[in-house]
């Protein structure tokens, strides 16, 4: 048993070296992603209200460069669309500005990655699939030996015979719990 | 090479690699049917494809903002749009797809919605336009048509 508990202790202190950096990852962008039905985890939007002379409901190729040039766009279009005979879309690169044209007003919405965020998103649910997946599985393993491990690194009255052991049970009981309630509850 | 070279090339070289291919994105199996369908063909008898896999084009006009599990491409006719519906997580339409011309492969599939779903997707749709609504217009129950996606190839706009 000593010798077996040597071993989970050099497990454990040194996956933990390599393990720290993407549970920072995983666990910044969870508490994240945890809270998407509350904010747009990877992208800030801003609105922007612009008014010009409006131009009426003329042909499309008509009231294009008119629009254009009243908004005064410094940047390429990408596309423009005619959803309904009284609006227009534009397409720009990070944006689009939704035109009423008999109004005469364009709001325009700016869209921009979040800073670190998106990149921890993309890593955490492994959108860019490839190698990422060997090293998510890899990362998975290595925490499934850490939990492992952890359980025999302290003895006694602190250990798994004691505390550590009601701590042990009130953790797997957590999500237990929830699971029989959740198909409880239909 | 010495380390800080070594570094300096290898982040050369994924750069190049990474703007080689930046004006094509693939999505999910990307598209292999032979012919394009005109989603204003597709729309005018959207019952003769139904089941059917297919292949439309159009610029990406509308996003799904909160899971980008969908895109709206439009039409040849001004006005018209096709939904591609993928699944959640699968493929993923981010929001600078907007105004990139995309090509969608799936298969086109139909929703018959009861008069209550028929109501609320009015009444979303109303909400959307700034527009006033009254449930009780709403007689008849709406069927949505859609292509169930699975692959889509952009072409970025500069």
């Amino acid at each position: 048993m000593r010798g077996f508990r040597k071993v989970c202790r050099w497990l454990h202190r040194e996956l933990a070296f390599v393990a720290v950096g993407l549970t920072l990852v995983y666990a910044v962008s969870g508490i994240v992603i945890n809270h998407a039905h509350h904010w747009d985890a990877n992208y800030q939007r801003t609105l922007t209200t612009m008014v010009f002379e409006p131009v009426g409901i003329g042909p499309t190729a008509e009231i294009t460069p008119v629009v254009l040039a009243r908004l005064q766009l410094e940047e390429p279009v990408k596309n423009i669309w005619r959803p309904a005979p009284d609006r227009l879309q534009i397409f720009l690169a990070d944006g689009t500005v939704e035109v009423d044209l008999v109004a005469g007003e364009a709001v325009r919405e700016t869209v921009r990655r979040r800073p670190w965020l998106f990149d921890l998103n993309f890593m955490h649910l492994n959108s860019g699939r490839g190698p990422w997946t060997g090293i998510a599985d890899a990362y998975a393993g290595i925490l499934i030996v850490l939990a492992l491990t952890g359980i025999f690194l302290v003895t006694g009255r602190r250990g798994l015979a004691g505390r550590g052991g009601v701590l042990l049970v009130l953790g797997l009981m957590l999500p237990l719990v929830y699971a029989i309630a959740m198909r409880l509850a239909g | 090479m010495r380390p800080n070279n070594w570094l300096l090339g290898t982040a050369l070289v994924l750069l190049l690699a990474g703007g080689a291919g930046a004006e094509e994105i693939i999505y999910g199996l990307g598209v292999s049917a032979a012919d394009t369908v005109r989603v204003s063909d597709l729309l005018a008898n959207p019952d003769g494809y139904l089941g059917q896999t297919i292949r439309v084009q159009g610029v990406a006009v509308g996003s799904c903002q909160h899971r980008g599990c969908w895109i709206n491409l439009a039409s040849d006719v001004e006005g018209q749009t096709v939904r591609v519906q993928v699944k959640d997580g699968e493929i993923v339409f981010p929001p600078e797809i907007l105004g990139d011309l995309v090509l969608a492969e799936g298969v086109w599939t139909a929703n018959n919605l009861d008069l209550e779903t028929t109501k609320k997707v009015c009444a979303a749709e109303a909400s959307k336009q700034g527009e006033d609504f009254d449930p009780d217009q709403v007689t008849t129950c709406r069927t949505l048509y859609q292509l169930t996606g699975t692959g889509a190839v952009a072409n970025k706009q500069k």
